[in-house]
């Protein structure tokens, strides 16, 4: 049973992995938890449900096609509002990205409506295997395996090209960055870029399951903030282990504690982590950035 | 002579004060030549899907309109999106009630946005029909100005566990709720007849409106091994707990509530998990009738509203409003809202596209029936009975519900 719960929480922990993983890559360079995530990531859901179900094209250039869509928003997003806030302190850049995420909402919900819809996706979570006691779709395995591929690329980037290692720079110091020459600007727009299609990656996951609609992110955007709370806000590999972490926490509090009040563990956890452990569990230490 | 002005003026504003309110002592929202009705309904937001409510209710007064009006006065209707919040419908209704002067609402999705305007609409005497939502709290206690005619989920809930267990011969019944009134009261129901059967509810599993995973809710139903679950719960949800289900090889006879018994849109979005749900209705499904006065209501909508689904919500916003239309003829030129109230009272035995509806002095609930329907190939639903009343003694649920 122990088992059992832990496998079931695997697909959704790694969809709270992505979430978390998109905005602390926002986080790290600007230090702005990027609440539009989970509404960039459900538009560009749909923009792949249009290209699918209305323009009729095969799955692997929808899914091309929303990631393209996704890193056009992500740098539209930086280049048109947050790069113009003027004074930016990190409150009134807060704001701007709740903004977008009620902007993008009424959008999707203009555009497409709310009704609920049903995303085609090639992988069928009905095709089960067992995994010992546990049953998994082919759907949860490819979630899982996307997700573990992704963050493999995710590291390859950042350790081996030439971007990946000027985005950690200006993360670390961003003038002194470009006193090195490195243009942070254009590296502010590379990092909503790939934190937005990370995202719409996680989207495109989830809608499947949960079908689509324009309120498809907003429990896994909160669960992924925890997770990246829980894990730290400024590291990578700790964000993507409390996505994990959160998703087994919440089902064995849910198997063995109340089902009632699973959803209230992760902030629960949110509070817990800043009163003793504010940096979160992974990251190495807390520097304030002056 | 400076003076003289300011007094005159002065005592222009004392007198409109004064005699302002023996203008508004006239009937509120009517007219020589219309009556205005308001009515929130979600269009946007989590339970958009039941926002067609609100289009169905204004395509009756569009037909209505069509034909004349009533007693020489046009409907004028007035629909709001509140997005399922009630702070919106509260900020909603007060300004159709102070700014447009509806004199009465109709309708309005959900349990939570009607409660928060239930007192403010008795207050200021805005007769209100049709609540699009099963709760008890609209018609128990009564109140002078509100009219329920949406069967009682309580009531739902009994009719479902009768049929299960008398007709289906079922042993091991669920329930998988929504933690809120809605799936409280189904839960309530449930529980009173399986308890006149001798019965228990073998698990009752709650979730939250917003959760997502449902893996862990899913294997505790499980495990309690039931033959029959109830689903009390949003759209959504109903689909995402068919998935997981069919994922873990549990496979009992889904039952569930009106709120969910739009099988073209279920069986799409569940890929087809929704065929052989069985489901308790509060009209006549829009695929599956013969009634003229469907076809009418039908060709009403492809003459005003040709883009509209043909849905069982769409329908269910004309359903829940008939009485009221009913009521506005019936209490003729002279139209207030106590004029209306007795009209509403008079109404027996009425039939439109739903069950037999009847009101009376302190009787505020519509119809306690409802039947059942099943959802087969393709979302094309059938019908598996006539209208069933419901035998559950209210006042026993309601004690237990704590009011």
């Amino acid at each position: 049973m122990l088992f059992e719960t832990i496998v079931n929480s695997l697909s959704f922990g790694s969809l709270y992995a992505l979430v978390a993983l998109a905005m602390v890559i926002i986080y790290k360079t600007s230090e702005v938890p990027n609440f539009g995530q989970g509404e960039m990531a459900m538009l560009s859901t749909f923009v792949a449900f249009s290209l699918l179900a209305t323009y009729k094209y095969s799955f692997v250039v929808s899914f091309v096609g929303a990631l393209l869509f996704a890193a056009a928003l992500g740098v539209f997003l930086e280049f048109t509002f947050l790069r113009r806030a003027k004074d930016p302190n990190i409150l009134s850049l807060i704001l701007i990205t709740l903004g977008f995420e009620m902007i993008l909402y009424g959008v999707a919900s203009w555009k497409w409506g709310a009704d609920q819809q049903l995303f085609p996706f090639p992988i069928s979570d009905q095709d089960t295997f067992n995994l010992g006691p546990a049953v998994l779709s082919y759907l949860n395995l490819a979630t899982v395996l996307i997700t573990l591929l992704l963050m493999l690329m995710l590291f390859l980037f950042f350790r081996y090209t030439k971007v990946g290692i000027a985005m950690k720079a200006t993360q670390q110091n961003a003038m002194a960055a470009r006193i090195n020459g490195i243009r942070t600007n254009r590296i502010l727009s590379i990092t909503w870029a790939l934190s937005s299609m990370i995202g719409a990656v996680a989207g495109m996951l989830l809608a499947p399951i949960a079908t689509l609609d324009p309120n498809l992110m907003l429990d896994p955007l909160l669960k992924g903030f925890s997770s990246a709370v829980l894990g730290g806000m400024t590291s990578l590999v700790g964000a993507a282990l409390g996505g994990y972490i959160l998703s087994i926490i919440e089902n064995l509090f849910g198997k063995y504690v109340s089902l009632e009040f699973k959803s209230i563990v992760a902030f629960g956890i949110i509070v817990l982590v800043l009163c003793f452990k504010p940096s979160g569990l992974f990251a190495r230490h807390y520097v304030r950035k002056v | 002579m400076k003076k003289g002005l300011v007094m005159m003026f002065g005592c222009w504003v004392v007198l409109s004060l004064i005699l302002a309110p023996v203008a508004m002592a006239e009937q509120r929202g009517v007219t020589d030549t219309e009556i205005r009705i308001g009515q929130y309904g979600p269009q946007t937001g989590p339970a958009a899907l039941w926002g067609a409510v609100a289009r169905g209710s204004g395509l009756l007064f569009d037909m209505i309109n069509d034909e004349g009006g009533i007693h020489g006065r046009k409907i004028t209707y007035y629909l709001r999106d509140d997005g399922y919040m009630p702070a919106r419908t509260k900020a909603i209704v007060k300004e159709l009630v102070e700014d447009k002067g509806v004199f009465a609402m109709a309708s309005g999705v959900g349990t939570a946005p009607g409660m928060a305007v239930k007192k403010y609409l008795d207050t200021n005497k805005v007769p209100w029909v049709g609540p699009a939502t099963g709760s008890s709290h609209w018609a128990y206690p009564p109140t002078k100005y509100l009219f329920a005619d949406y069967p009682l989920y309580i009531d739902e809930a009994s009719i479902l566990i009768n049929y299960a267990v008398k007709t289906l011969g079922k042993k091991r019944i669920a329930i998988f709720y929504q933690n809120d009134d809605y799936g409280k009261e189904g839960v309530a129901g449930a529980e009173y007849a399986l308890e006149k059967l001798g019965m228990k509810l073998v698990a009752s599993v709650s979730v939250e409106p917003l959760d997502t995973d449902l893996s862990s809710h899913c294997m505790k139903l499980k495990e309690a091994n039931p033959d029959v679950v109830l689903l009390w719960l949003l759209p959504k949800h109903g689909a995402i707990i068919l998935g997981t289900a069919a994922k873990m090889g549990f496979s009992p006879q889904w039952m569930t509530t009106s709120t969910l018994s739009d099988t073209p849109i279920m069986f799409q979005i569940t890929k087809g998990l929704f065929k052989g749900v069985i489901f308790t209705s509060f009209g006549e499904l829009p695929d599956a009738t013969t009634n003229p006065l469907m076809d009418k209501y039908n060709a009403a909508r492809e003459k005003f509203a040709p883009k509209e689904r043909w849905g069982v919500f769409y329908t269910a916003g004309i359903l829940f409003v008939e009485p009221m239309v009913e009521a506005l003829k019936r209490a003729g030129r002279d139209l207030t809202a106590d004029s209306f109230v007795k009209a509403m009272e008079s109404i027996k035995d009425f039939q439109g596209i739903g069950p037999k509806i009847s009101y009376g002095p302190n009787q505020r609930q519509g119809s306690r029936a409802s039947f059942l329907g099943k959802c087969g190939e393709g979302g094309k639903s059938e019908k598996l009975s006539g209208w069933m009343t419901s035998d559950v003694d209210l006042n026993v649920v309601l004690k237990k519900l704590g009011r």
